[in-house]
């Protein structure tokens, strides 16, 4: 009798799908941003993505092994990646300008407080990434100076600091060419500029079916048709807005994270609505880049919709037709 | 006073119902001026006199005062004491006046003055009542300096406001830094505390087992 029973209640129906396996189909899909950022904005921008994620890893190690008290192996045997994922988003979130500590302490931020404080993988409040976005904007001035594109593998030159978006919504014209915004060759974070890459990493991530495509659609278009409509109806606004900023980045890959998003498939939609509206009047509010912002804001609403909306039980009826 | 009150009401004071850390009463003022340590030495000072004299006016006047209107008497207490700490600071100190701003004359609804008057003055003699007033504001100041020096080096890379390094973090000046910096330092207290606590217990019922048992093992070990 080798056979091992096991005794659990229903449904049984098991699936292949595991953290590590998820994470991994993000991080091939994270990868043509990537190698877009390092076309456009040189070595340096590698080294900051592999900064990222290095310390990304060692600040989880270190947490689980001081203060979780695991050993070694046991971090390894459960090492599921969220954590290399979560280094490659804050990269990519990123100015090329900015110093080698912020990368370090951006990481630190993400993985210790907002991460692991909060319980680990599958328990953070908020994304880790968005989060160390946010830390690092408020403490330095670097995050907002971008660097100029010049040739591939041009030397580093510190533009003023407008990205076609900022450009778009000051002087109501964005500073480069919509093809440029779609391959990726304007100022910019370094994952956040070639939408090309992006959409292709999303289309990897809706076929292996990580992601709902209807989510990111619905937070893209509701905040290019409210930022149309906020300008007079203008329908010239409706790219550039979706294309200049980090919108891409956000609604694909960090909106969509299965922690900080709501349970049910209604509670999603809605969420991703508001969201959309979110980012478009602080977009239009503040004329500058918000998404980060409103995916934090939204993400500490994410209790409350799964208090709300509620799947319904199946089997289950009114009580007054019984 | 035997000295086991004043021993217990040192420790409440200092550590076991510190008003940040243990109670949370007063926050307003402690993740608003926690950004130099000068404020939170400044701040500290101005809370322990308002609480021992406040302390002492509310004890003497304990059968005086009537159960009904006794908030009220209480701030009027609190607030003259308030207003001679204000007065005083804005003739002789204008520079820490200034970066104090409205959170001086606030002292008067102070959570932590309210609730040591309701609580302990009310109820103890005038002598207890000074001591519980001088170490509930040491807790507090002691506290406030703690985030503040966190907040100093962190957020400014500065000591007393002498500069210590370039280098600085600027998230811990601003007001959201000042809400991480006391999640995590209340939550490094209760770590300590509770740990601390959990030790004692266990040596205290240690020596209790040693000493009810004593006998019976020594006869034990002789049959």
């Amino acid at each position: 009798m080798n056979t091992k029973l096991v005794y659990s209640g229903s449904p049984h129906i098991r699936s292949n799908s595991s953290t590590r396996r998820i994470m991994l189909d993000v991080v091939i899909a994270l990868i043509p941003a990537c190698v877009m950022g390092v076309i456009w904005f040189g070595l340096r921008a590698w080294l900051w993505l592999a900064l990222t994620v290095i310390s990304a890893v060692v600040f989880e190690f270190l947490f689980n092994i001081v203060i979780n008290k695991k050993s070694f192996l046991q971090c390894v045997r459960e090492f599921d990646l969220t954590s290399v994922v979560t280094g490659m988003l804050l990269g990519m979130n990123l100015s090329v300008c900015v110093e080698w500590y912020v990368c370090v302490l951006g990481s630190a931020f993400a993985i210790i407080v907002v991460k692991m404080l909060f319980g680990g993988t599958g328990r953070n409040l908020f994304n880790p990434a968005i989060a160390g976005r946010i830390f690092l904007l408020l403490s330095f001035t670097s995050m907002t100076k971008y660097m100029a594109v010049g040739d591939v593998f041009g030397e580093l030159t510190i533009a003023a600091g407008a990205t076609p978006l900022t450009e778009l919504y000051t002087s109501g014209v964005a500073n480069a060419s919509l093809l440029d915004m779609f391959i990726g060759r304007i100022p910019g974070t370094i994952g956040e500029t070639s939408a090309a890459a992006l959409i292709l990493g999303g289309i990897y991530l809706v076929i292996r079916k990580v992601i709902d495509f209807k989510l990111p659609l619905i937070y893209i278009g509701v905040t290019g048709l409210l930022t149309v409509a906020f300008y007079g109806f203008d329908f010239g606004m409706f790219l550039p807005s979706i294309l200049g900023g980090g919108l891409m980045l956000g609604a694909i890959f960090m909106a969509t994270d299965y922690v900080t998003t709501p349970n049910t498939k209604l509670g999603n939609i809605i969420y991703f609505v508001l969201l959309g509206a979110l980012t478009a009047v602080l977009r239009w509010y503040k004329s500058s880049e918000c998404v980060s912002y409103a995916i934090m804001i939204m993400n500490m609403t994410v209790p409350l919709f799964d208090r709300y909306i509620v799947n319904k039980p199946f089997g289950a009826h009114d009580k007054k037709k019984a | 006073m035997k000295k086991n009150e004043f021993k217990n009401i040192a420790l409440d004071g200092l550590a076991r119902q510190n008003p940040v850390f243990r109670l949370i009463l007063g926050t307003c003022p402690t993740l608003a001026l926690s950004t130099a340590v000068l404020n939170g030495i400044g701040m500290g000072v101005a809370v322990i006199f308002v609480l021992v004299f406040s302390n002492l006016i509310i004890s003497l006047l304990r059968s005086v005062i009537p159960d009904k209107v006794r908030i009220p008497a209480f701030i009027m207490v609190i607030a003259t004491f308030v207003t001679i700490v204000d007065m005083t600071v804005a003739k002789y100190l204008p520079d820490l006046y200034s970066s104090l701003g409205v959170y001086l004359p606030l002292i008067v609804v102070n959570c932590i003055i309210l609730g040591r008057a309701e609580s302990f003055a009310s109820s103890n003699k005038p002598v207890a009542a000074i001591f519980d007033g001088l170490f509930m504001g040491c807790g507090y100041t002691l506290a406030l300096v703690l985030m503040c020096t966190v907040r100093e080096i962190l957020g400014a890379g500065s000591f007393l406001g002498i500069k210590l390094w370039d280098f600085s973090i600027p998230f811990f000046s601003k007001s959201a830094g000042a809400f991480l910096t006391y999640g995590l330092l209340l939550c490094a207290f209760n770590v300590i505390y509770n740990a601390v606590v959990k030790a004692r217990k266990k040596k205290l019922y240690g020596d209790y087992m040693k000493e009810k048992y004593a006998d019976i093992s020594t006869e034990e070990v002789q049959a």
